[in-house]
């Protein structure tokens, strides 16, 4: 295949970090190439390069065999190279229509817009992979999922030979996740180059060519799919091996903490029952839209429940607000940590202690600084936030870090009941491993935990039974112990 | 059956917008003034009021357009329209001239104290209403500390041909002319520009862009100061043909008359259906907000209400067309359909 | 958005230094009157009504909001409080005593706390933006005072209201007292109480601080309902020093108080601003406003001068801004770099 992008012995420090280590990287035309690495390795400065966000220090670039003195942002769009950010960079008051076509209708400097020129360029560019959207639709409305293939659309309106995708399947569904990998073997057989940068194994595998792994600022190895598996992955992108943990339910006759009967939402579940006893971790999967949140939700006040029972420690509770569902034990982790589980401009501290307010009170009902200070500090030593003044805003954490934020805050409450909801969606490996280890060992200490996972692999391992649901009901349950991540799939995307 | 489903469904889609229920509004409150006092729905009262509210149209396009793209109103437009006003009606005093220099030399007052803004706002990113307090309070500032707050009461002649222009025109009982005012038509033609350039050109969707999502807009390579430039240079400019349009139907200079009136415009601008937020509105709407408030006066003069009851209905008014709108929306999100639950 | 100067502790520093500038700039311009102790004094007597209206409007600004119908409240206050005493004391109402002095204040705080808890109402509860919501009070009690006072400025007040808007308790002004007192207790507010610090919180993100338990919609009324009492704190100065209410007094604060805010490095946004910054932004802008004034300038001349004081202060912020953007992200990328590797992953 011959080459479109060349770097050769790449340099770029920041004050103080050398971020890339004399780095050479090859992309072929056409090719699927994936970027992996823990945070900070540098494959984000990397392609902040090639996009032209950054100018490398030293090092030469080569585009399609031309040397290439600086790639600036827009010399890198007229090359055909162009990225999707995690943000999108779609205008959610617009249509999905302008949105695809802006970039081409500013670039042909029309000052009048034609607005069946502007349905057509959309319409190409869907066509061009394959997908159908409503043209009408305001992006904003949209859920993540379709906005990204907006967005991708975007980039189809130009002279597209390589595409850099950020993470692209980070907040994605299942579904979702699908029809974008299967939008990028598209492009592949278009002769468009996609390079991504992604977290997740599996997705890596099923979809690259060739994998670059990085590692503090070096490029250690590229290889094909089939030379890699997932520990030799692990053990290239960390230095290290990671011990392979399963949970494992000790005491089958323990207390139930919570019993659901009947629970019934309309629009959002229906008639759902599950027990949950101390020390256990039940596993509960389903696409999006199974009404797996929706049930979290109602079971945290969030949105309360319509009909049916709740009962804790055998006591039967009405949970119609969050403070009711603190007040019988009940925490739940979000799985949007940005928008939902963190107040990302404030301090660790402010944000650990958010919930517990009520118990730091001194003197005269004030919160007291110290006990809240201390709180806070423990907590972050508990779960190993690395972070040394729990005074600095919780955005310039990791995404790891950010959600062993989210949980300390919830554990800082001492729940009964932990409801996780996706904990380890945009974590790096190292990071999911100790949150998963962690949340075992509250297991063994007695807590009863609810998994939420869209990663059978992950119910798998860290559960001692999976339950399923599918269109807003419960719709079988398995032992964890005798399952494979693939039944569990299969129940879970089984016609109704 | 499918008749019936299709137009149920164009009407719930068109009660979506808020225009919609803006004209409901409109047609209602018309109806119950005309009921009261029919003297209401006459064609000379309704040119009339359509003609004493052109300046507040004009200005409200203008402002619309800035909204959409900062999301942060403008407040400086009125001390513009005013600055302008005084210098035209001294200007041609003193020079003479004819009504299209006028309406050229106010353009072009008001795109140059415009653009100021805008300059302004995209340099030093600071949110509009900050930045045009602040120039609001020097343009005022400095028209007083040179005119002195003097009244002119007499100006030139071409403003009372201007204002007084009148189509399909009739003669009423005591022999006064009424009829379709010129301002009136210079609004609707304000309305329409508006509508072109926010719907049909690549500078009005920048406006959109740029209000949606800066940092998007910017990487996409949108020139940001060229359309902050415009839209502020535009309301500038509305809001210097405003003040011609004021002189003309006013035909004196009051130092303060247009100032105060800020947050009526923005109101209407709002009601309409812009989003405080940025990045939404119409030139439609804006039209339908201020004709809403023309009505509202217009109706309780007619009604013989003491002009203190104008701010209490007003406010009233309002208070149940946002109270109504956040309402529907907070409906429209808990009734979403989260999961087609099946049996 | 807010220049990065004015939200951090180090902006405080900065704008300390702008005011030690300004007293100097002042105190050269007007060597005889400014520095003098007769012009403190009468800053003093001044500074608690700007205060108040910007620490009214800053606690609706901190939750994601703004109260633009502070000034309308403040008035409203005022007649309500000149009504309770015309239908309690008749026409004697100069004469009146404490007690009845007292029922008349608390009259208008309850008339103030009855608006504050409508527009928190209609703001957490109906979900109606802030800037419309109180834009439609601001509205609307301006029509209603109107319609009261028929434009008539009411006075006639007794004199323990005027004492405490004009009296003194030793050499320091009554108002100014209470201006302390009332400082005092937002820092506890502000820092020390569950809603204090749940405001600043939501103000930053509502969602998430629903979902962290901490009571959003209640904390919004309450917070509503503390910018409508300083309303009326601000009415009880007004009405002692002026000895009279009027359906449009003050209009121009709302304005100043925007800017008060900004200054003290409220972020129009939410979730921040220190007291200490609003402070210091207060007494610059009254400095400022004093000086001027003793300069004997056309008002008019100085009102376009504050306008070009506003755009001075943006344009040094900027400048300011930039380097110290700059240097910050290099400290924080350093810092996070230079962090000890642990079992987690480092930073971005």
């Amino acid at each position: 295949m011959e080459e479109f992008l060349r770097l050769e012995k790449i340099h770029k420090s920041f004050v103080g970090v050398h971020a890339l280590k004399g780095v050479d990287f090859t992309l072929r035309k056409g090719e699927i190439h994936c970027l992996v690495g823990e945070n900070g390795c540098g494959k984000s400065t990397l392609i902040k390069i090639i996009s032209g966000v950054l100018q490398p220090d030293s090092g030469r670039i080569f585009v399609e065999g031309q040397p290439v003195a600086s790639l600036g942002s827009a010399a890198t769009m007229a090359r055909g190279i162009q990225v999707i950010y995690q943000d999108l960079s779609l205008f959610p008051n617009l249509t999905v229509a302008e949105n695809i076509a802006i970039a081409e209708v500013k670039e042909r400097g029309a000052g009048v817009v034609d607005w069946d020129e502007v349905r057509r360029i959309a319409q190409e560019a869907m066509a061009r992979i394959h997908v159908d959207l409503d043209l009408d639709a305001e992006v904003g409305e949209l859920p993540i999922g379709v906005q990204q293939l907006v967005a991708i659309c975007r980039a189809l309106t130009s002279d597209l030979k390589l595409l850099i995708l950020d993470e692209p399947t980070a907040s994605l569904p299942k579904r979702d996740i699908e029809n974008l990998l299967s939008v990028v073997r598209d492009l592949q057989a278009h002769g468009i180059a996609v390079l991504f940068v992604s977290h997740k194994l599996n997705e890596i595998f099923a979809v690259a060519e060739r994998i670059t792994v990085f590692r503090d600022g070096e490029r250690v190895a590229t290889l094909p799919p089939n030379e890699l598996d997932d520990d030799r992955l692990v053990a290239l992108m960390t230095g290290r091996t990671l011990a392979r943990k399963v949970f494992a339910f000790a005491d089958a006759g323990a207390r139930k903490v919570l019993q659901v009967r009947g629970l019934s939402k309309r629009n959002h579940f229906a008639d759902v029952s599950l027990e949950l006893r101390a020390g256990e971790i039940v596993g509960l999967t389903g696409l999006i839209g199974s009404g797996r949140t929706e049930l979290a939700l109602a079971l945290f006040g969030i949105s309360p429940a319509e009909s049916g029972e709740i009962r804790v420690e055998g006591k039967p509770v009405q949970i119609r607000s969050v403070k009711d569902a603190v007040a019988a034990g009940i925490a739940y982790v979000p799985e949007n940590r940005l928008v939902q589980g963190l107040v990302m401009k404030h301090s660790v501290e402010a944000n650990v202690t958010a919930t517990v307010l009520d118990r730091l009170l001194g003197r005269l009902g004030l919160v007291d600084p110290a006990r809240k200070q201390a709180l806070a500090r423990e907590w972050i030593k508990a779960l190993g936030v690395n972070v040394s003044d729990p005074a600095v805003p919780v955005q310039t954490l990791s995404g790891g870090n950010q959600q062993k934020v989210v949980i300390a805050k919830w554990l800082a409450a001492s729940p009964r009941i932990l409801i996780l909801d996706g904990p380890t969606v945009g974590v790096d490996v190292m990071a999911k491993a100790a949150i998963h280890e962690y949340v075992r060992g509250l297991a063994a200490r007695g807590m009863a935990v609810l998994l939420i996972t869209d990663e059978e692999a992950e119910a798998v391992a860290n559960t001692n039974r999976i339950l399923v649901m599918r269109a807003g009901r419960i719709r079988g349950e398995m032992v964890a112990a005798t399952a494979e991540a693939e039944q569990v799939q299969q129940l879970v995307e089984a016609p109704s | 059956m499918r008749a019936a489903e299709a137009v149920g469904g164009m009407l719930r889609g068109l009660l979506r917008h808020n225009e919609t229920w803006l004209a409901i509004l409109i047609v209602v409150l018309s109806a119950a003034i005309t009921i009261a006092n029919p003297a209401f729905l006459t064609y000379e009262n309704v040119a009339g009021f359509l003609k004493s509210c052109s300046m507040v149209g004009i200005m409200a396009v203008g402002v619309l357009i800035v909204l959409i793209l900062s999301g942060s109103p403008d407040v400086s437009f009125t001390a513009i329209a005013q600055v302008v006003e005084y210098a035209v009606a001294v200007a041609t005093l003193q020079w003479g001239g004819n009504i299209y220099l006028a309406l050229a030399a106010a353009a072009a007052m008001g795109v140059l104290m415009g653009l100021v803004n805008g300059a302004i706002v995209h340099w030093f990113r600071v949110p509009t209403i900050i930045v045009t307090i602040a120039t609001f309070n020097i343009y005022f500032g400095m028209l007083y500390v040179i005119t002195h707050g003097k009244l002119i009461n007499l100006v030139h002649p071409m403003f009372h041909d201007f204002g007084n222009t009148l189509l399909f025109s009739r003669v009423s009982s005591i022999g006064a002319s009424y009829g379709l005012s010129l301002m009136t038509l210079v609004w609707l033609g304000t309305v329409l520009l508006g509508w072109f350039i926010l719907r049909k050109t690549f500078l009005g969707r920048s406006v959109f862009a740029i209000g949606g999502n800066e940092v998007a807009a910017e990487r996409l390579g949108i020139a940001m100061l060229r359309t902050r430039l415009f839209a502020f240079g535009l309301v500038g400019l509305l809001s210097g043909v405003a003040a011609v349009v004021h002189l003309s139907i006013v035909q004196a200079v009051v130092p303060n008359i247009i100032v105060g009136k800020e947050l009526e415009v923005i109101a209407a601008v709002v009601l309409g259906g812009a989003s405080v937020f940025g990045g939404k509105g119409t030139a439609l709407g804006a039209a339908l907000g201020v004709l809403l408030f023309a009505i509202l006066n217009n109706g309780l003069t007619l009604l013989n209400v003491s002009s203190y009851w104008y701010n209490v209905t007003i406010g009233v008014v309002i208070t149940v067309a946002i109270t109504n709108s956040a309402y529907q929306a907070l409906r429209h999100r808990r009734a979403r359909v989260h999961v087609k639950v099946e049996p | 958005m807010i220049p990065a100067f004015l939200k951090r502790p180090s902006a405080n520093r900065t704008l300390a230094g702008v005011l030690v500038a300004i007293v100097v700039l002042m105190s050269a311009l007007n060597p005889q009157r400014f520095p003098a102790i007769g012009n403190l004094i009468s800053m003093s007597y001044q500074l608690p009504i700007i205060a108040f209206l910007s620490l009214g409007m800053m606690v609706a600004m901190v939750s994601g909001g703004i109260n633009l119908a502070i000034i309308a409240t403040a008035n409203f206050t005022g007649i309500v409080m000149a009504l309770v005493l015309r239908a309690v004391a008749g026409d004697a109402a100069e004469e009146a005593g404490a007690g009845v002095a007292l029922l008349a204040m608390g009259g208008g705080l309850a008339a103030a706390l009855a608006v504050g808890a409508v527009m928190g109402w209609l703001i957490a509860y109906v979900e109606v933006p802030a800037i419309l919501t109180t834009l439609a009070m601001m509205t609307l009690l301006n029509g209603v005072n109107l319609v009261i006072t028929k434009g008539y400025t009411l006075s006639g007040f007794p004199e323990f209201l005027l004492g405490v808007g004009n009296g003194m308790l030793g050499p320091v002004p009554i108002p100014f007292l209470i201006l302390v007192a009332v400082v005092a207790g937002m820092a506890v507010f502000l820092r020390r109480t569950r809603t204090g610090l749940s405001l600043y919180l939501l103000g930053s993100n509502p969602i998430a601080a629903g979902y962290s338990n901490l009571h959003v919609r209640a904390v919004l009324v309450r917070t509503y309902a503390l910018s409508s009492t300083f309303a009326a704190l601000t009415a009880f100065i007004m009405v002692g020093q002026l000895n009279s209410v009027k359906a449009n007094y003050a209009e121009s604060y709302l304005l100043v108080s925007v800017l008060a805010c900004f200054l003290g490095g409220v972020d129009p946004f939410g979730g921040t601003g220190t007291l200490t910054g609003m402070v210091l932004a207060m007494v610059i802008l009254q400095v400022v406003s004093t000086g001027v004034n003793l300069l004997r300038m056309d008002p008019f001349f100085i009102q376009a001068l504050w306008g070009l004081i506003i755009l001075v202060l943006i344009a040094a912020g900027f400048l300011g801004e930039r380097l110290r953007e700059a240097r910050r992200l290099r400290t924080a990328r350093l810092a996070q770099q230079a962090a000890p590797a642990s079992t987690v992953g480092t930073g971005p």
